[in-house]
């Protein structure tokens, strides 16, 4: 295409949008205008008929100055995002914010309005790392009580608790409130804030005044939010008060079936309750195109309630069942040296990174981690074991590795992405001398630094002691990245963790096809892959034994995750039985959601089982040998 | 929306300036003063079209007050703050970042050139300076290209001919609003009609007696130049191209009887700003920006006195309370000026005034858009204002009399005290009356700080003897002055410690009337000899003749009424010219020598 014709032709969005039209769901989503929640089931298409549907209102229903608002789960969620927007040729700087709630909630609340609302604002903005955040918590806890330690308890109540003045504050746990309030005094005193601050100051201003709503109302008519379900209460309170009385227009995405995070304050009833309203319309995506039809099925089972997904997959998939009698080390080590290859070789052209073991806590991983290990497979593993933890610092230095390593040539990753970035990092007030400065000490390091094979202590150690170190020390919002920063050089050290780590490794993990996906099932959220493994699927752990029902629904959601993360192959494994943190043994039998689908596939009744109820399959036996069961549906 | 403040320290001519500013800006000045580096400083935030490397300023444009070498402490600051845009959600949508106030919501924007973060030394080259933009008083809120591109001043040169830019396509106003139309325009009607222009051309050109110029040009064209290089040349008016027949379009005037050539200055002018104005309504139509700052530069040059009062009587007044003026809601007028004519006429709210501080020689900045005036009032003062010509604008000093006795007198007697009122700037305005507090208000130190003082009577008006009256009326003016002036007077019934505080703040009484108040301190010669030359019958000049020999046998009544027989004024009038000529002595009443002291004194002090 000419230059000329490039300019003159239909927005590429346009051509993408066709894509949406065979699917009448996507597409009326794509049409329609007004306040829409969009109810996305698994592999429904959801972020590509989100992302073609913004490019639209930015093209289309927004003209500048004004633009849309954007809040994801996480940044990976507003990277990929902006990523396809830009693809789409739609992606324009400050007209679209594209990020997390907190960072919404800081850059375009918190610093612009606070001070003129009389709050009292630190200037510029400190942000608490987690060391930090831990240190006070203890603290506060200290001056109140001594037997207690901070958990879900105050977290939770912190985020569902969100109107300080209501009574209710005081005296629906009178000691978490006060805990609560001691914390954030102390914070108060450092000049620091933490996430959740952030957070509860944005939602404390959107619903104080008007002003404040008005000017966002402004700034963004549309507000668009994705992983509705996973964003809790004090989102939901902010959609509230800025959709519904102040007129901004709402495009909610989300899957209640799929909200696993509850002990962050997130719940179901929020996004489902949204779609009731008689101002909202309400669209269903439920053709799913990532997983078979049997894949669907077993996973309906396993939410115990039915969907009318359908496949739109060619295959139909399979469910297998593992009952590994010798408990974990020997589902891992059966999983490395028995299922792992056997899948690789059932299927041409299938790698390592097709496949994924998704599991409940970082012990698993520990097990996992060893297995993998041994058998010589290079894996990623995300839990909160993890040798380093990811923030935004780290996932740059990611892809700052994956550039030296090769991006520089295929164009994988980009210069100028990255550039841009470490700018962003160094926000305090600079001269455009000194940023002109920064910009070149990366580029010449980066120039500079592509060797693949060098020990990523050698190479981070380079950029540190060059110009991140300083950037690091001077930021006061990187100071939990610095942490963690920290951690990895730790990691990397000669006697670390990671002490094998070259820049490719390093650079090369994300959606490598080398690498085999660890993760815990909470960080599956989103991802897909070819083959799923469950390792750990034990009663008393999944459930675990002192649920109570709302808790037992989230474990069934987080279940159901796991099972529509496949394309191909879901593999349950268990034990019957499981060791907890002491050693001691617990012989519950396996999970009853496993239950539920084997009795679904094995042409039992539906729903979810009562556990102790008769009715097992007869081809599932406890204390055999090695049972493999595979059915496979027509 | 509207820029309701701005603020400059250390640039150019300003040390310090801090002004608020109404609807629009009419910024008047001396030259000199500084009104085109008032917009400067504008341009440095608002102005899309000025380059960065304009933006980079150098050692001269630090004002020259502050100690060189510079240090790292000096630093350029220009902000302007930006009003009344929350009911628009585009303004609001550009500025919601930027607030510094909530309700009502205020917006700052500001630059900044200042030395280098983390230079160590004292800045000595130009790379050690940089200039930032930011908004909100955060300075990590950058702004860049947007906030101009959407909220753009343009400015309008001074001496700009406005009919030859009009003339070029490229540049007229006109062009873009033409070629909107052009785009809506059905294509058949258009070739259509450029075939039948085409036609009627043809029918003109082929007149015999137009073809032979057409002839004789081409033929005279050979003749010099060659057959091979000659152009040909045809007769037409328009081309036959549609796409050029509406460029071919011009504009006339007095209902197409006279091209644009034919128009006077300043009619060229003012139409060249409703084609900018229109222009400016159709981008913020079209969703292209949503506001324009239009400068304007001395648009009087060329323009004879009279004709710029007609031009811009009307050019910045709201004709009807819905509606925001000619100019529309889509655009802010900042106007520099040195004409006291388009200040006589601008609407009293819009009005800055630049003067230069005596002391420190900085200029500094007033305006009237944060007045408390009533309606009344500000009509007012605008008539006076209009009548008078704007001299009370460009005064250094004023001072305020009740009449015109007073205005011809004070003059000449500060001259025999030795105080050239003309000289110095120093304005006498007669008010007409007694009605001060307005007066007060716009020029006192609330308002244009021009230093100024009140000559106003006891007004024993009604008395028949001197003394005789309770002087109650006046007392209570001069309260109300102070009032007015931010001063609370003393309280209760003590005139005496009222005249002090009045005399303090530049309010003088006289205990007569003007003519008794003159008379007294032995200016009995001249009025004689006034009398004697235009007093209308022979037994008035006899009774000012016998006062003059008696002072004390003076019967006031008489005495003003035989004075008001041939005119207050007149006869001030002559007295003025007699005493000016030095003939009779130069006796000053008290209060007018204290008056005029005192505004000499303020002047100088400044």
């Amino acid at each position: 295409m000419s230059l000329a014709n490039a300019s003159t032709a239909k927005p590429r969005y346009m051509h993408a949008a066709e894509d949406l039209r065979a699917n009448s769901e996507q597409w009326s989503v794509y049409e329609s205008g007004g306040n829409c929640v969009v109810l996305a089931g698994p592999g429904s298409g959801k972020t590509k008929t989100l992302t073609i549907k913004m490019a639209r209102m930015l093209a289309e229903d927004v003209r500048p100055p004004r633009g849309i608002a954007c809040i994801t789960y996480n940044n990976q969620c507003a990277r990929e995002l902006r990523k396809r927007l830009s693809q789409l040729g739609a992606y324009e700087g400050r007209r679209a914010f594209i990020g997390t709630l907190h960072s919404f909630c800081l850059q375009s609340i918190v610093m612009p309005y606070a001070p003129l609302a009389g709050l009292s604002a630190a200037n510029p903005v400190k942000v608490a790392s987690t060391t930090e955040i831990k240190e006070l918590q203890e603290k506060a806890l200290k001056k109140l009580t001594d037997d207690e330690r901070w958990g879900p308890r105050f977290d939770n109540y912190r985020r569902t608790h969100l109107n300080r003045t209501h009574p209710s504050w005081k005296h629906g746990d009178e000691q978490a409130a006060k805990v609560i309030e001691t914390y954030e005094a102390l914070l108060a005193e450092e000049g620091l804030i933490d996430f959740d601050s952030m957070v509860l100051t944005g939602l404390q201003l959107v619903r104080e005044h008007a002003w404040v709503r008005k000017a966002l109302k402004a700034r963004f008519p549309i507000l668009v939010i994705d992983e509705y379900q996973d964003l809790g209460r004090a989102l939901h309170e902010i959609v509230t008060h800025l959709c519904f009385p102040e007129g901004m227009q709402l495009l909610a995405v989300g899957d209640p079936d799929q909200s696993i995070y509850g002990f962050t304050g997130a719940e179901p009833s929020l996004l489902r309750e949204l779609a009731q309203r008689p101002d909202v319309a309400k669209i269903e995506l439920k053709l799913n195109y990532r997983c078979g039809s049997e894949i669907i099925h077993a996973s309906e089972a396993a939410l115990g309630e039915e969907r009318d997904f359908e496949s739109a997959s060619d295959e139909p998939g399979e469910i297998s069942f593992h009952e590994r009698p010798d408990g974990l080390d020997d589902q891992a080590k059966f999983i490395c040296t028995e299922l792992i290859p056997k899948a690789l070789a059932r299927r041409k052209g299938r790698k390592i990174g097709d496949i994924a073991v998704l599991y409940l806590d970082k012990n698993d991983g520990d097990a996992m981690a060893a297995a993998a290990a041994t058998a010589r497979f290079q894996f990623i593993r995300v839990d909160g074991n993890n040798p380093y933890q990811p923030s935004p610092v780290t996932y740059w230095l990611e892809d700052c590795a994956a550039w030296c390593v090769g991006g520089w040539r295929t164009g994988a990753v980009s210069l100028s992405d990255l550039v841009r970035r470490w700018l962003a990092f160094n926000s305090s007030p600079q001269s455009d001398h000194q940023r002109r400065n920064m910009r070149v000490a990366l580029v010449r390091f980066l120039r500079d630094n592509r060797v693949p094979e060098a020990p990523l202590r050698d190479w981070l150690g380079k950029m540190l002691d060059g110009f991140l170190q300083t950037c690091l020390d001077r930021e006061t919002g990187l100071r939990d990245d610095a942490e963690k920063v920290a951690k990895l050089l730790n990691a990397v050290s000669v006697d670390g963790a990671l002490q094998r780590y070259t820049v490719a490794i390093f650079g090369g993990q994300k959606g490598s096809p080398d690498q085999l996906n660890l993760s815990t099932l909470h960080s599956a959220k989103g991802l897909e892959y070819d083959i799923v493994i469950l390792p750990g699927l034990e009663e008393g752990r999944i459930p675990y034994y002192n649920d109570d029902d709302r808790a037992i629904r989230e474990k069934r959601r987080l279940f159901y995750v796991g099972l529509t993360r496949a394309r191909h192959e879901v593999h349950l494994l268990y034990s019957g039985w499981y060791e907890n943190q002491y050693g001691r043994r617990f012989k519950d039998g396996p999970s009853r959601f496993v239950e539920d689908v084997q009795r679904r596939l094995g042409g039992g009744a539906s729903g979810p089982s009562d556990k102790n109820l008769p009715g097992s399959p007869a081809h599932l036996k406890r204390d055999g040998a090695v049972q493999q069961v595979k059915i496979t549906h027509k | 929306m509207r820029i309701s403040r701005v603020q400059i320290s250390n640039f150019r001519n300003f040390a310090n300036l801090d002004v608020a500013l109404g609807d629009h800006a009419v910024i008047v000045g001396e030259n000199k003063v500084g009104k085109s580096n008032f917009l400067y400083a504008l341009r440095l935030i608002l102005d899309p079209s000025l380059p960065d490397t304009a933006r980079k300023l150098r050692e001269e444009d630090f004002w020259d007050g502050l100690a060189r070498p510079l240090t790292s402490g000096d630093r350029v600051v220009i902000s302007v703050d930006i009003a009344d845009f929350e009911s628009d959600d585009n303004q609001l949508a550009i500025l919601a970042e930027h607030l510094i106030q909530a309700e009502p919501m205020v917006a700052r924007l500001t630059y900044t050139w200042q030395p280098v973060a983390g230079l160590t030394t004292n800045p000595n080259k130009e790379s050690d300076y940089e200039f930032i933009i930011y908004g909100g008083d955060r300075p990590e809120n950058r702004i860049n290209y947007e906030v101009r591109g959407r909220l753009p001043l343009e400015l309008l040169p001074a001496l700009r001919d406005c009919e030859a830019e009009m003339a070029r396509w490229t540049r007229s106003p006109l062009r873009p609003i033409l070629e909107k139309a052009a785009g809506m325009v059905d294509r058949d009607t258009l070739q259509t009609l450029a075939k039948g222009v085409d036609a009627a051309t043809e029918n003109l050109a082929n007149i015999d007696e137009i073809k032979g110029v057409a002839g004789s040009i081409t033929k005279k064209l050979t003749e010099m130049v060659g057959s091979a290089q000659a152009l040909e040349t045809a007769l037409r008016f328009s081309p036959s191209d549609p796409d050029k027949l509406l460029r071919a379009l011009r504009l006339f005037i007095d209902g197409g009887k006279r091209g644009l050539s034919e128009a006077s200055l300043g009619s060229a002018n003012i139409l060249y700003f409703a084609l900018k104005a229109l222009e400016y309504d159709r981008l913020v139509a079209d969703g292209d920006r949503d506001h324009t700052f239009l400068a304007i530069e001395e648009p009087e040059a060329h323009i004879h006195p009279s004709l710029q009062r007609l031009i811009f009587r009307n050019y910045l007044r709201p004709r009807l309370p819905v509606d925001n003026g000619t100019q529309g809601k889509s655009s802010t007028t900042l106007m520099t000026t040195h004409s006291p004519h388009i200040a006589s006429v601008t609407p009293l709210r819009q009005i800055v005034i630049l003067r230069t501080n005596t002391e420190n020689k900085a200029t500094e900045a007033a305006s009237t858009a944060a007045l408390d005036l009533t309606a009344d009032e500000i009509a007012d003062l605008e008539r006076y204002i209009d009548v008078n010509r704007g001299e009370l604008f460009l005064a250094r000093g004023a001072i305020l009399v009740e009449g015109d006795a007073e205005r011809y007198i004070v003059p000449v007697l500060a001259k025999k005290q030795g105080y050239d009122l003309d000289e110095l700037g120093i304005s006498v305005c007669s008010i007409s009356g007694t009605n001060f507090v307005p007066y007060a208000k716009l020029i006192g130190p609330t308002g244009l700080r021009i230093p100024f003082a009140v000559l106003t009577d006891l007004d024993p008006g009604a008395a028949r003897n001197d003394g005789a009256v309770a002087p109650q009326r006046g007392l209570d003016r001069v309260a109300a002055i102070l009032r007015a002036v931010g001063i609370e007077p003393p309280d209760g019934n003590d005139s005496d410690r009222l005249r002090e505080a009045a005399e303090q703040n530049g309010i003088f009484l006289n205990n007569h009337t003007l003519e008794i108040g003159l008379f007294r301190p032995g200016l009995h010669g001249a009025f004689i000899q006034v009398m004697s030359e235009i007093g209308e019958s022979e037994p008035m000049k006899q009774r000012m003749r016998d006062w003059g020999l008696n002072p004390a046998s003076l019967d006031s009544a008489r005495f003003l009424a035989d004075i008001e027989s041939v005119g207050k004024g007149r006869f001030a009038q002559r007295l003025a010219t007699i005493v000016s000529h030095g003939e009779c002595g130069s006796a000053c009443p008290y209060y007018i020598r204290k008056g005029v002291e005192h505004v000499v004194g303020e002047c100088q002090h400044r």
